[in-house]
């Protein structure tokens, strides 16, 4: 492999077909007198463009169906036509450079084109941190195994993204049990019912983390208690997931305080007290229609056996435990009210410090999180300590103040040039070469970038997870 | 054709072959620079003066190629050569030679080569022991006879390869590209007669298509008679052009025609040998209409040799990285003086 060209942070490189170099590897141009190299990844393949190419392959395009014949090549040198015919082009850019043996992320100085050496470089070396106290295999790059400390997640926001059945539940599946496992607590919030069934083997056998993976069904075994959620987090729940105005909250606040300071705290008393509460005749109607609402989604009951203990939720969570909020088939505004109930709970129990911190997975938030919050989980929620992934397929969902401000991105493929837009704002890779690579990831495969791979992106074949797969779609025809 | 497609290429070219580059062995050579930019690589030979013709008024007319049935085979040789760089001794050039063939309506074709030599002092006395001319080649670099050499080279592959098609088919046609005349040193007749002969024992008709011509009558080029004539028509100008080489060796082994084959067609000079009766020559031009495609007036069985024999950039660019690895040689640039004393400004269109 020779040095071709040089052009901003992009180098090209010409690479003889016999070299086999896929989009997502990483190069080492070594200087052997400067004592330096420059860590190149490819991310693409073109053919060279060599002189005459386009003549030659027109001929060989109109011979080769209407004219039979053989060649006579007695030195043998249609093996080198061949040969530079599938030369090719190998479009990299710079990640960073080797500095008498010592690595650094910048490089402000050329290899010579002639004296270099290129050879495969193995990226881990640099991108893993084999030696962190909390290891997990993400997968195999094409030279090894990457292995990276999930501390790497701690304090830092996330997304998965890519299209459908590509692999993202997988890897955030992966994700969560390495969490667990080193006893962070996470929470999951489940649109698909995917989650359910990962504390068990493809055999049905308990996994190691098993008992520590809590699934909460809506209506079954989530409900809640008025005093278990406490005023604060129904009256945002009533706001931001049933739109009650700012003038009826404060009545229905007035209504919350009469009762609790009367001991009478229960779902009858509030039906009863909004009923006649002395209120202009608009805002009772208002409180009472969005009461109803919550009546008839059967979140809320007034037997303690049968509430959510949000203490217990306290303790499991400390311990490092993962809750599942299983949202399969529940109705768009049940999801909201849950997630709403949930958010504000947990902003809650960590401004007391009850929690340290949560690690939120979100599986497509678009379908449940209102507007406010995408700011207030990059800012705000961050400083508390929820830590989120956004797992999406549809990454303009994910508001941009988002992608701008992911420490960890796992991209898998996207061929849709929509949604490469989207994702293109990250601001941790140049948009060139997340586009390049995205587009041509085979399934399972995601390019990682930002803090987790110490910010060299890396193209890796996601562990396979002994997990019961959940949530593909049911089909009419089994065979 | 296949079973023999190692006699396509004659013994001795292959040895002159290899024992020309081993004198390169080790050496450093500069390759010919190619762009992706350049349109065309042929080795163009600098045209001779037009040869005017005798105005005459008894130019006869055009005659109508009459209709014929029944197809026969149409078999065609071209051969290219290209220069691949320069040595300090010599040059380096490469041929490579195409027959095809149409049987029925299908297209076949045995590709030769590329064969590259060395063209230096050494081969211009290899090539003067086996040479039938009288006049011997004294090679010198950058000397005009560098062409000869390669002319000498290319004449030799081309007249075997042609005299093979006229073996290896009966019946049929043989076409070739440019004129049956020869005489000169490096187009010896003693290899035309041969390929001629052969072709009669074989009841094969040779005609061969000139896609440039240097013979002019009333200060025009003659394909330009038959601008206004309805094809398929044939012009004989045979006549015209004997009295032009009176008592030269050069010999017109070929009756000359200016032919126009089809509709939307150029006229092409067509040389038919000149030992078959008038009418059976004109006849073959019928046959050769109705056995292969004549698009523009020219052969398609003609045209895919020429296709098929023609270097590219890409294929010197290959023989360069052949010869580097085969022989050792080293791709140096050539020191110029123009570039060292003039740097950027020493362009190569300037005036000398």
């Amino acid at each position: 492999m020779k040095i071709y060209k040089k052009q901003g942070d992009t180098i090209q490189i010409i690479c003889p077909p016999e070299e086999f170099v896929q989009k997502g590897d990483y190069l080492l141009i070594e200087d052997k007198k400067l004592r330096k190299g420059l860590i190149v990844q490819v991310v693409d393949i073109q053919f060279a463009n060599l002189p005459g190419i386009l003549e030659d392959i027109l001929r060989d395009v109109m011979t080769e169906d209407s004219v039979q014949g053989c060649d006579y090549d007695p030195f043998r040198v249609s093996s080198q036509i061949e040969v530079l015919k599938d030369t090719r082009l190998l479009v990299c850019k710079i990640r960073g450079a080797i500095d008498d043996g010592r690595p650094r992320q910048d490089a402000s100085w050329l290899p010579s084109r002639t004296a270099s050496s290129i050879v495969p470089y193995p990226i881990e070396r640099l991108a893993s941190t084999k030696d962190g106290r909390r290891p997990v295999t993400l997968g195999r790059t094409r030279s090894d195994i990457l292995t990276v400390d999930v501390k790497m997640l701690d304090g830092k926001l996330n997304i998965i993204t890519g299209k459908k059945g590509v692999g993202k539940s997988h890897l955030s599946k992966l994700l969560v049990l390495s969490l667990v496992k080193n006893g962070a607590p996470c929470l999951i919030l489940d649109i698909n019912g995917e989650y359910v069934n990962i504390g068990r083997g493809k055999r049905n056998e308990p996994n190691p983390v098993a008992e520590r993976i809590f699934v909460l069904t809506p209506g079954q075994n989530l409900r809640f208690s008025l005093a278990g959620v406490g005023l604060r987090a129904f009256l945002d729940t009533m706001i931001y997931a049933l739109d009650l105005p700012r003038t009826s909250s404060k009545v229905f606040s007035r209504i919350w305080s009469e009762l609790e300071r009367s001991g009478n705290l229960n779902l009858n008393a509030l039906n009863e007290t909004i009923r006649r509460f002395g209120c202009h005749e608009s805002v009772r109607e208002a409180i009472y229609s969005r009461f109803n609402t919550l009546l008839d989604l059967e979140l809320f009951t007034d037997d303690p056996s049968q509430a959510f203990d949000f203490s217990f939720f306290e303790k499991r969570m400390s311990e490092g435990s993962a809750f599942i909020i299983n949202m399969k088939d529940e109705h768009s505004i049940s999801r909201r009210l849950i997630v709403e109930l949930f958010i504000s709970k947990l902003t809650e129990q960590l401004s007391e410090m009850k929690l340290r911190a949560v690690f939120l997975f979100a599986e497509e938030a678009h379908f449940y999180l209102r507007e406010t919050y995408w700011d207030d989980i990059v800012t705000r929620m961050r400083h508390l300590g929820v830590f989120t992934t956004f797992i999406t397929n549809q990454p303009d969902t994910v508001q941009e103040s988002v992608y701008r401000q992911a420490d960890n991105i796992f991209m898998f493929n996207f061929t849709n040039e929509h949604d490469l837009d989207a994702v293109s704002k990250v601001a941790k890779i140049d948009a060139e070469s997340l586009r390049l690579i995205v587009k041509d990831l085979p399934v399972h495969n995601c390019l990682v970038v930002g803090d987790i791979v110490r910010n060299f992106p890396v193209v890796v074949n996601v562990e396979p997870l002994n997990v019961q797969t959940m949530g593909q779609t049911r089909q009419f025809f089994q065979d | 054709m296949e079973d023999s497609k190692t006699t396509l290429l004659p013994d001795f070219l292959l040895d002159l072959s290899s024992e020309s580059m081993r004198t390169i062995n080790g050496g450093s050579f500069e390759p010919r620079e190619l762009s992706t930019a350049e349109i065309s690589l042929e080795e163009e030979i600098d045209e001779d003066p037009a040869i005017n013709l005798k105005d005459t008024p008894m130019l006869s007319k055009p005659t109508p190629i009459p209709a014929t049935l029944g197809n026969c085979s149409v078999v065609a040789v071209d051969v290219s050569s290209i220069r691949v760089g320069e040595s300090e001794q010599g040059l380096l050039y490469s041929l490579r030679g195409a027959l095809v063939w149409r049987e029925g309506s299908s297209y076949n074709f045995t590709r030769c080569g590329p064969l590259t030599f060395h063209v230096n002092d050494a081969i211009a006395r290899s090539l003067n022991k086996r040479s039938y001319a009288k006049e011997d080649l004294t090679y010198s670099a950058w000397s005009p006879m560098t062409e000869r050499v390669l002319a000498r080279l290319r004449n030799t592959l081309e007249r075997w390869m042609q005299k093979i098609a006229c073996s290896r088919f009966s019946k049929g046609i043989v076409l070739l590209d440019g004129s049956l005349t020869a005489g000169t040193p490096d187009n010896p007749t003693v290899y035309v007669e041969e390929l001629l002969n052969r072709a009669r024992e074989n009841s094969n008709v040779v005609i061969a298509f000139s896609k440039e011509t240097r013979l002019c009558y009333s200060g025009k080029r003659i394909t330009r008679l038959l601008d206004e004539a309805d094809p398929p028509c044939i012009l004989d100008i045979d006549r015209l052009i004997a009295p032009q080489f009176p008592s030269t060796p050069v010999r017109l082994m070929g009756r000359v025609y200016v032919a126009k084959l089809a509709q939307i067609s150029f006229p092409f000079r067509v040389d038919i040998d000149r030992q078959l009766p008038e009418e059976s020559g004109i006849a073959a031009v019928g046959r050769l209409i109705n056995s292969d495609l004549v698009e523009q007036g020219y052969p398609e069985t003609l045209r895919l040799a020429h296709i098929l024999s023609t270097f590219t950039a890409n294929e010197v660019l290959a023989i360069q990285r052949h010869l580097s690895i085969e022989y050792g040689v080293r791709l140096a640039p050539r020191f110029s003086f123009r570039r060292s004393l003039f740097g950027p400004f020493g362009t190569s269109t300037e005036a000398s």
